[in-house]
């Protein structure tokens, strides 16, 4: 046979969208073959959110806005970031990230397609508690539509990076139970999520709304209820001007999780 | 540079240019250094084996090779692009087995294929890749379920489902039975065939005999010896043994040889196994002694890596190191 020598060339190969895709498609397989996962992914965080209103901590959204809002906090927090957490540590304990890495698919693109089931889980929670407020009856139309999904994919992306960072101190898919659990805790206490954080001290309530999930919470009150992080009412225009800081603080955390994932390692500690 | 050089037709009489250079490749962890300052070429339709024990330095140096570490100094160019920074151009051409790897297990041999081969820019079809590894029976068998060696074998497929050119197999048959040995080897021969460069790690000196063109013996990540089997072999010396009668004179020892074990059993080392052997026998017929268990053996690839792998003797000469550099960098002009 002849021996010929193909010279290197970026090949019209799949588009990236179609690899990761294709990625994808095989974690969505595994995920669907977890029972524990999904009965995890799915159940637990619907409970929560319901949970959160009956609670009754204060605060004077509309239900409808309200349970939303604890959707979103609720998804992001518990579902996104724990379940990228276990999974890019189990994958990368496994060896398979490793084995990704020898493929066509760049690192981004790896982490990504293994990120899918848990992104694709989130949304699929956050549209099943819109539909379930609209079935109560409670569904209002959002003061400006852009500033809640803003919330939701932005809020998506810090998670997720945040997890990959999380990563550089989690040897075990266990001992994620215990590595996730200060951003958790303080996602849940002092992102206005439980809490409105206008019944903070000043000082906390500085601290708390520069916090990762904080912006997520502020935004989505803006825009679906033109409700301010101190209570008062607002307008498309106003909610604009309010979410200045919340918009900050979220491309903020973005950059700061991007910089901390570059040290992500993608075989275990020999 | 190198990449957009034409290069010569497959026809013409020079040597193809290689698809692998590594040059003064160096790796450090730390205050270690693993890899040393080593350099080789392989060509299209060459197998290039890299042999060493344990924490030689194998696998560091191919995983820059493999693009999945930066050198630490040194480059390292695969079909003419540096395998980490131009990753995307290298990547389609290269086929990757680790020496460990993970897979998930509760997807099927079929849905592991078709999930990699989705990410590739010119996958084999999912049918051929499982004949290729003789996996056609377990298609449909989860991964979880399959045996060391099958999974192995799914290892090699995955890292051969885009067609590559270059393959980087790191001990691909450590843990498999004699007979899927047998099979990895059969599918190594067809790549080279195919025009395929090889490079591969083993610690069976029996594989590197069976599949390499060209050895490189590792040794604290350097190159002790390099070369095709035969020259690597010729570093040794030749072995001549016989046992003597008590009562037998002792043979003048030929100026050419060594004595290297005088007892009951006698051993010479020579590097002139012909003459030696035939002074030898010329004596023992003049003197009508009878060299019981004669034995008289040119040296082999495992008796050259034996003697300086482990570093149980020092590098046999100043001089077998400087053919070794020849033999490697010889072809190319």
């Amino acid at each position: 046979m002849t021996s010929t020598l193909t010279p290197p060339s970026t090949t019209a190969g799949p588009s990236r969208v179609r690899r990761v895709g294709a990625l994808a498609r095989g974690e969505l397989r595994l995920f669907l073959r977890n029972r524990t996962a999904v009965v995890n992914s799915v159940v637990l965080p619907l409970l929560l959110v319901g949970a959160v209103p009956a609670l009754d901590l204060g605060g004077d959204l509309p239900l409808g806005p309200q349970l939303l809002t604890s959707a979103v906090g609720v998804t992001l927090v518990f579902l996104t970031y724990y379940n990228l957490v276990a999974t890019f540590v189990s994958r990368r304990e496994d060896l398979v990230l490793q084995r990704m890495r020898t493929g066509e698919l760049t690192g981004p693109e790896v982490l990504l397609g293994t990120a899918a089931p848990s992104l694709l889980v989130t949304l699929g929670q956050v549209a099943l508690v819109a539909v379930g407020v609209t079935a109560l009856g409670e569904w209002s139309a959002p003061v400006d539509p852009v500033l809640p999904l803003v919330a939701l994919l932005g809020g998506m992306a810090v998670v997720s990076v945040l997890a990959v960072a999380s990563t550089l101190f989690t040897r075990t898919p266990e001992s994620a139970q215990i590595t996730t659990l200060p951003l958790m805790l303080a996602s849940t206490s002092l992102s206005g999520l439980l809490y409105p954080i206008s019944g903070f001290p000043d000082t906390l309530a500085t601290v708390a709304r520069l916090l990762p999930v904080t912006p997520v919470i502020e935004l989505l009150q803006l825009g679906l209820a033109g409700r301010t992080w101190d209570g008062d009412v607002v307008d498309a225009g106003g909610a604009w001007s309010a979410a200045g800081l919340p918009l900050a603080v979220l491309a903020g955390w973005l950059v700061v999780g991007l910089v901390a994932a570059r040290g992500f390692r993608w075989a275990p500690r020999r | 540079m190198h990449p957009t050089a034409p290069r010569p037709s497959p026809a013409a009489p020079t040597a193809p240019a290689p698809a692998v250079e590594v040059h003064d490749l160096r790796r450090s962890y730390g205050d270690f250094e693993a890899v040393r300052g080593i350099s080789f070429e392989v060509r299209p339709g060459e197998v290039f084996a890299l042999l060493g024990v344990n924490g030689a330095g194998k696998t560091s140096a191919l995983e820059v090779l493999e693009g999945l570490a930066p050198a630490g100094g040194g480059t390292v160019r695969v079909l003419g692009a540096d395998p980490v920074r131009e990753r995307s151009r290298v990547r389609p051409h290269l086929g990757v087995l680790l020496q460990s790897s993970g897979l998930p297990g509760d997807l099927t041999v079929t849905e592991t294929l078709r999930t990699w081969a989705g990410t590739l820019s010119d996958p084999r079809p999912v049918e051929e890749a499982l004949e290729q590894v003789q996996l056609t029976g377990r298609a449909d068998v989860r991964v979880r379920s399959l045996s060391g060696g099958e999974r192995r074998r799914l290892d090699l497929a995955l890292a051969l489902l885009g067609r590559p050119t270059v393959v980087v197999l790191d001990e691909p048959t450590t843990g498999l039975d004699p007979e899927s040995r047998r099979q990895v080897w059969r599918l190594v021969h067809d790549l080279v065939a195919d025009g395929a460069a090889v490079v591969l790690t083993t610690h069976h000196l029996e594989e590197a005999e069976e599949l390499a063109d060209r050895v490189a013996v590792l040794r604290a990540g350097q190159i002790v010896l390099a070369g095709t089997q035969a020259e690597i072999a010729e570093t040794q010396p030749a072995t001549i043994r016989f046992t003597l009668d008590d009562d037998a004179p002792q043979p003048p020892l030929p100026a050419a040889a060594q004595v290297v074990d005088r007892g009951r059993r006698t051993e010479w080392h020579t590097r002139a196994l012909q003459p030696v052997l035939a002074e030898l026998l010329a004596w023992a017929a003049e003197h009508r002694v009878v060299l019981r268990e004669l034995e008289a053996r040119a040296a082999s690839l495992e008796q050259a890596f034996l003697a300086v792998a482990a570093g149980t003797e020092s590098t046999p000469a100043g001089s077998a190191r400087a053919d070794s550099t020849r033999a490697v960098t010889a072809p190319a002009a």
